[in-house]
């Protein structure tokens, strides 16, 4: 088996304790429900002493509704996102597409908002790793991918999180330096080794949703080999809004390429107009151009890139049939 | 650290040292000796660990134990009522819905929380439900029927014997219920890492991180100076060679002075766990010369490419990579060819996959005090295992025994030794303690054994009826590193072809390569899966050439009763014109091919597969199969048996069998398998063998038995013995119905009158093949044939192709259990499926393993498969036990070729590579655009 090297666990109560236990202990991590950071564990790519379970918090999940705003704590599962009606139906999708459905019940949105960035040459065993001579994101000096020396490309794979950006949510969060809040629009920076701009020692409390506007319409498409378990060679998060078949807003995020999921340009060129067959298949093409997949995920880049070209003309036609 | 806690598991409070380190799958296994729980991935890939937390299905490989306390832990073990199985549990017995069982834990942990929430599950719901458990046996489709059948308030327990026998029979046909189901479905059954024993230590193997390197040297000091390491061990401590095929030993237990694939076994030690032995091997130090990786089977085979072996097992010098070379020609290609009325050439590529069984390969020596070896091991055949274990570690066979515990899948994958079975012997004889060997999944993917890449230059012809006039095929086949069954593969895949679809001529040379990958071997349908994939839908082109039906085309070429192929292979029945028949109403063929929307479409293939090799591995001519059987007064029959039950359910068969020859319940037989101290020996499972061989041993065991049952009735009745029936209980009057028997007072009767009850049975091979040198490879006493249609869609903006339906109907000569038979069918084609869809062994250009795993390593999940549609063709073949020949394999065949040939029906592409990724069926629609 893929025995884990010894760490202690605790087992906080409240997000205060969860923090101080945090900033106290050297080589401490925390877990949620474990399905990102134990498999990385187990294939050797962290190793902490400590290990700040989330999972006895009290309060640190469920999704609530306050003039329109929507807060969804960092520790709400995905199972329960995907089959809440608060949230946007895009991001209960999204939600639902991500690995299967034990995965679902364990993993939590901030888990998932966290996620680490993923990569082929990385999300290895040590023994594989050390086959390859490792990379530069993990002991190793070079990356596979692109051939630098610098930087790290691993992509970032979080199924919620190109909806969130669409939806202009924000993170609730306790640092050590205190409460704050970031919009997820700035959380994640273009760097695969260190993809999260928080200090490390920052705890995720909640994922917030502006009201949403009159007429929204949201979804998310993900491309991946199986129906299930698969995490997105390619996914796009779309939301807007669209008022008597006429556009009043419209944002959309792609991800499963950089480090850094990618906010679409250009798409309001489609406010005020319907989203007729000539304005999909010019925000289409302006995703394609956008876009650049790489080697980091399994998948013919080319294709993948062809594929955004197609999500995303999908993806506005489901918008589409939502608003009628 | 470890901490005294308290954990809810099924619904008792358990006071645990739990390890915080470790999972709760782990705690579950080891610690709170729950083994039901079962571990495939151990990384959150496979599903095999669900258990239920607070009610909710969750994999326990990636939940902290500690993360459990103070919820509710509920397992496998903690489902039924009482000593009474759920509902859930009953249902998968029922239907049949599990094979080895080794996914079945977490996948009624899942279909029961599924339940609890929803009491009329429709399909796409229960395969939603099921999508993040993976099961390789079965198909999924007998899966959803448990499900189904279960919410519909499966309340009874279920007659053991259900569904109604074949005429003329009382058991043979029915829907007896397996006999190792209820124990997998409820978690009791015992697979080799389930199997603890006092003072066992754990080993691991250290594996090469370079595809080819010569061995400097091996520095094992710092680990044998660590704390709770108990022995070590190199390759050279165990010089002899040895391979599956005995002409071809070129394997050692480990590496001594090179190694040739990144995962090939360097040095092993046991410690006292598994985390310390882990900490061992990388203290090892080894000294490698790299040499260049040799990759491409083609580049392997020009001269001067590095060689992957120098020497071949008898110390003599190796010139080439090539390790088996085979050409033979039959009848008048040449002129055949110039007269083709329509003719097909060109390359095709068959890519490698691997078997993927759920259960990693497991092993446990242990030395007795009386100096003898028990070696527990996943494997699927214990005879050769012993053979081997006897011969590498010098010590006869009388002095090891093995044994195989209920295994969790195999597909071909466990059927040599490797190299955990030899290091568990040693390890176990140093430290004077039991040895045990996990394999992590990674290790799994490095043994492979699985099918083997292919690429052919193939041409086929045809005479303006449609008549295949002949076929000529250049193979290169991808050996990897050993030759593992690489002899018989080579051959196989030209041998098995020719039929049955009627060749009028043939040649073909097959060439296998040795390069620095880990080596192929036999997956399901061994050798002659790939070639057909070219046949197959080549003959859908000819048929387009020659405006034909591609069913019709295959009719005109289809093999009738007593024919033989042009290899010279008989089949004394071959049901091909029936299958085609069958699928072509099943699928609504006529309807459908060429005549459904754009981007849908029906395709069909074809296939004929060995129900055993009459030849053995190892010369000699003992019988191939035997059973022993015997019973006692208590009314029981006990089967002794050397065959190996992988899930399949050859022990179910063989109690099969022995019940409709005694009329002794099969509640009341006993089967005891594969242990060589117990039992006579069996070759084991491999080439489809089982039911017709050990099928045929079982029948001539009960028969005898059964002859002095009856004597001794009609003795007692004072009546002739054509007067005495036999059914299922009891013995009866023919000419007086009513006057019975009870058949334990009837046991009684026999052994007062003609002594102790035991007989035994054999099976010989019969001397059968082709005259010429090669000609008894692939000859066999029966043939199975096998017919698919396929129908897909083809997304044609993204290339994605989606699977509607497989209509199978399968030739096994006679449905001994039309359940298990059914999974057969259902699992075969759902392997081809998968294979032809998404799988694929790929590799970096050093030689690394793109992805050894079951995530980077896709098999398709419940939400891929559809319902799959198998039937059953009967044509009571006079080689096999009431006329049955093989199902577990030929059904694989046509599933490829099917969906390619589907491709072409959707979307108008010929693909001659494979997978049918997304990329490449997109790729191919381009170029038809372009071209136009
Ligand atoms: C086989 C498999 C398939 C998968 N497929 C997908 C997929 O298709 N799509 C997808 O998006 N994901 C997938 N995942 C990954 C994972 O299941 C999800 O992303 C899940 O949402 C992670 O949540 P978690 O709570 O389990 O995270 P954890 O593993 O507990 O944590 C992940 C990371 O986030 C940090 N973290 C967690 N919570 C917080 C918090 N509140 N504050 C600060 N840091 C925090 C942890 O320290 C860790 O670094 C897959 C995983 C597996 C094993
Ligand atoms: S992108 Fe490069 S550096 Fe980053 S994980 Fe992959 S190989 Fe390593
Ligand atoms: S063992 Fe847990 S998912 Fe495979
Ligand atoms: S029965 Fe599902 S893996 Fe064997």
């Amino acid at each position: 088996m893929l025995r884990m090297q010894p760490f202690e666990v605790h087992l906080p109560e409240t997000v205060a304790e969860a923090c101080k236990l945090r900033s106290e202990l050297a080589d401490s991590l925390f877990v949620a429900g474990g399905t990102d950071l134990l498999p990385n564990i187990k294939h050797g790519l962290f190793t902490p002493k400590h290990l700040i379970s989330l999972s006895h918090i009290d309060g640190f999940d469920g999704i609530s509704v306050v003039d329109g705003a929507i807060r969804i704590g960092a520790g709400t599962s995905l199972d329960v996102v995907a089959n809440s009606t608060d949230v946007p139906p895009g991001l209960a999708k999204a939600a639902s597409l991500v690995a299967g459905p034990q995965h679902r019940k364990m993993g939590t949105l901030g888990g998932n908002v966290m996620l680490d960035t993923r990569c082929l040459f990385y999300n290895q065993s040590t023994q594989w790793r050390e086959a390859l001579g490792y990379c530069l994101k993990a002991e190793g000096t070079f990356c596979h991918v692109i051939g630098s020396d610098k930087r790290c490309v691993a992509a970032h794979s979080a199924d919620t999180v190109p909806v969130l950006l669409a939806l202009d949510a924000a993170v609730e969060f306790v640092g050590p330096e205190g409460e704050g809040a970031v919009n997820m629009r700035q959380l994640y920076r273009q760097e695969g080794r260190d993809p999260v701009q928080l200090d490390d020692r920052t705890l995720l409390t909640a994922i917030v949703l502006p009201p949403l506007p009159a007429g929204h319409v949201s979804t998310y498409r993900k491309v991946r080999t199986r129906a299930a378990i698969d995490f997105p060679q390619l996914g796009i998060g779309l939301a807007g809004a669209i008022v008597d078949g006429v556009v009043t807003e419209l944002s959309a995020v792609a991800s499963a390429l950089m480090p850094q999921p990618k906010v679409l340009k250009g798409m309001d060129a489609a406010v005020g107009k319907p989203l007729d067959e000539a304005m999909i298949e010019h925000l289409a093409e302006r995703c394609f151009k956008q876009v650049r997949p790489q080697r980091s995920l399994h998948g013919d880049p080319a294709w993948r890139r062809h594929m955004a070209r197609v999500e995303m003309r999908r993806g506005l036609e489901e918008l589409v049939e939502a608003s009628q | 650290m470890k901490e005294l806690r308290t954990l809810s598991i099924n619904g008792e409070d358990r006071e645990l040292a739990i390890p915080h380190h470790w999972t709760l799958l782990e705690v579950l296994r080891y610690e709170a000796q729950l083994t039901g729980s079962k571990q495939g991935c151990d990384k959150g890939d496979c599903g095999a660990c669900t258990v239920l937390l607070d009610g909710e299905p969750v994999l326990s490989c990636c939940t902290l134990a500690m993360q459990a306390v103070g919820r509710e832990v509920r397992t496998i073990e903690g489902i039924a009522n009482g000593v009474t199985p759920a509902a859930i549990q009953q249902a998968f017995d029922v239907t049949g819905a599990l094979q080895c069982g080794f996914c079945q834990p977490g996948m009624i942990m899942s279909a029961a929380a599924l339940l609890e929430k929803n009491d009329d599950p429709s399909i796409p719901e229960i395969q939603e439900a099921l999508s993040g458990n993976l099961c390789r046996c079965t198909g999924y489709t007998k899966i959803y029927e448990a499900v189904q059948l279960a919410a519909k308030g499966l309340k009874q327990p279920v007659e053991r014997v259900t569904g109604t026998p074949t005429e003329g029979f009382t058991v043979i046909g029915s829907r007896a219920r397996k006999l190792d189901a209820i124990g997998k479905a409820t978690g009791a059954t015992q697979y080799a890492d389930d199997i603890q024993l006092p003072g066992m230590l754990h080993g691991k193997i250290l594996r090469s991180p370079h595809a080819h390197a010569r061995i400097r040297s091996i520095d094992t000091s710092a680990a044998e100076a660590m704390k709770g390491v108990k022995a070590v061990m190199v390759g050279a401590e165990l010089p002899t060679s040895f391979g599956v095929i005995p002409w071809t030993p070129d394997e050692h237990a480990l590496c001594i002075d090179k190694v040739r694939y990144i995962g090939d076994g360097v040095a092993a030690v046991a410690a006292v766990d598994e985390e310390t032995a882990n900490r061992a091997i990388a203290a090892i130090e080894v000294d490698y010369e790299l040499l260049e990786p040799v990759l491409d089977p083609r580049a392997a085979l020009e001269e001067g490419a590095p060689l992957v072996h120098d020497e071949d097992w008898k110390g003599r010098p190796r010139k080439t990579n090539l390790c088996k070379k085979v050409e033979l020609s039959f009848g008048e290609v040449d002129a055949a060819l110039e007269s083709a009325a329509a003719k097909v050439s060109g390359t095709w590529r068959y890519s490698g996959s691997t078997h993927a069984p759920i259960e990693p390969h497991c092993a446990i020596g242990r030395w007795e005090p009386d100096g003898r070896l028990t070696v527990w091991s996943a494997t699927q055949v214990s005879h050769y295992l012993h053979r081997e274990l006897a011969k590498v570690l010098d010590v006869p066979e009388t002095k090891i025994r093995v044994i195989q515990p209920a295994l969790g899948g195999a597909f071909g994958g466990k059927s040599e030794p490797f190299d955990l079975e030899f290091c568990v012997a040693v390890l176990a004889k140093k430290a004077g303690r039991p040895v045990k060997i996990l394999y992590t999944r990674e290790e799994v993917f490095y043994a492979h054994r699985g099918r083997h890449p292919m690429e052919f230059d193939f041409t086929i012809a045809a005479d303006a009826e449609g008549n295949i006039t002949a076929v000529e095929n250049d193979i290169v086949l991808d050996g990897g590193s050993y030759h593992s069954f690489g002899l018989v593969t080579t051959y196989y895949a030209g041998q098995l072809l020719p039929g049955p679809i009627r060749f009028g001529s043939y040649r073909y040379r097959s060439r296998r390569a040795y390069t620095t990958k880990p080596a192929c071997g036999p997956k399901r349908g061994h050798g002659s899966v790939q070639p057909r994939f070219p046949l197959e839908t080549a003959i859908d082109e000819l048929a387009e050439q020659l405006g034909m039906d591609p069913i019709a085309i295959r009719r005109v070429n289809g093999m009738v009763d007593g024919e033989e192929t042009i290899t010279g292979m008989k089949a004394e029945t071959c049901g091909i014109l029936q299958c085609l028949d069958s699928v072509e109403a099943a699928s609504g063929w006529l309807e459908k091919h060429g005549k459904l929307p754009d981007g849908r479409g029906v395709g069909v293939a074809t296939s004929m597969y060995i129900s055993g090799t009459n030849y053995p591995i190892y010369p000699n001519k003992m019988p191939q199969s035997s059973v022993v059987l015997r019973g006692d007064r208590s009314g029981t029959l006990t089967i002794f048996a050397g065959t190996n039950d992988i899930g399949q359910g050859s022990d179910s068969m063989l109690a099969i069998v022995v019940a409709e020859e005694t009329g002794v319940p099969m509640d009341d037989i006993i089967v005891v398998s594969a242990d060589t101290d117990l039992t006579p020996v069996d070759l084991g499972a491999y080439s489809s063998r089982i039911t017709l061989m050990a099928g045929t041993a079982a029948k001539e065991a009960g028969g005898k038995l059964r002859k002095r049952m009856v004597e001794a009735v009609a003795a007692q009745w004072e009546v002739p013995t054509e007067q005495v029936g036999v059914r299922p209980g009891e013995y009866y009057d023919t000419d007086e119905p009513e006057k019975v028997l009870p058949v334990r007072e009837v046991l009684w009767l026999t052994e007062s009158a003609s002594g102790t009850l035991a007989e035994h049975g054999g099976y010989w091979t019969k001397d059968r093949g082709g005259d010429y040198r090669g000609g008894t490879i692939g000859a066999s006493p029966a043939y199975s044939a096998t017919a698919h249609v396929a129908e897909v869609s083809v997304d044609e903006n993204t290339g994605k192709v989606t699977l509607h339906n497989i209509w199978a109907a399968h030739d096994c000569g006679r449905a001994l259990n039309r359940t298990l038979v059914e999974g057969q069918i259902e699992g075969s084609v759902y392997m081809g499926a998968s294979e032809a869809l998404t799988e694929d062994m790929t590799y970096r250009d050093d030689g690394l393993h793109f992805g050894p795993n079951l995530l980077d390593y896709r098999i398709l999940t419940s939400l891929d498969t559809p319902l799959l549609e198998a039937d059953i063709v009967e044509t009571v073949d006079p080689a096999g036990p009431y006329g049955a020949k093989e199902a577990g394999e030929g059904p694989l065949h046509p599933a490829i070729p099917a969906i390619a040939n589907a491709i072409f029906d959707a979307v108008g592409v010929r693909l001659r590579e494979m997978p049918f990724t997304p990329e490449r069926v997109l790729a191919a629609i381009q170029a038809k655009h372009a071209a136009e």
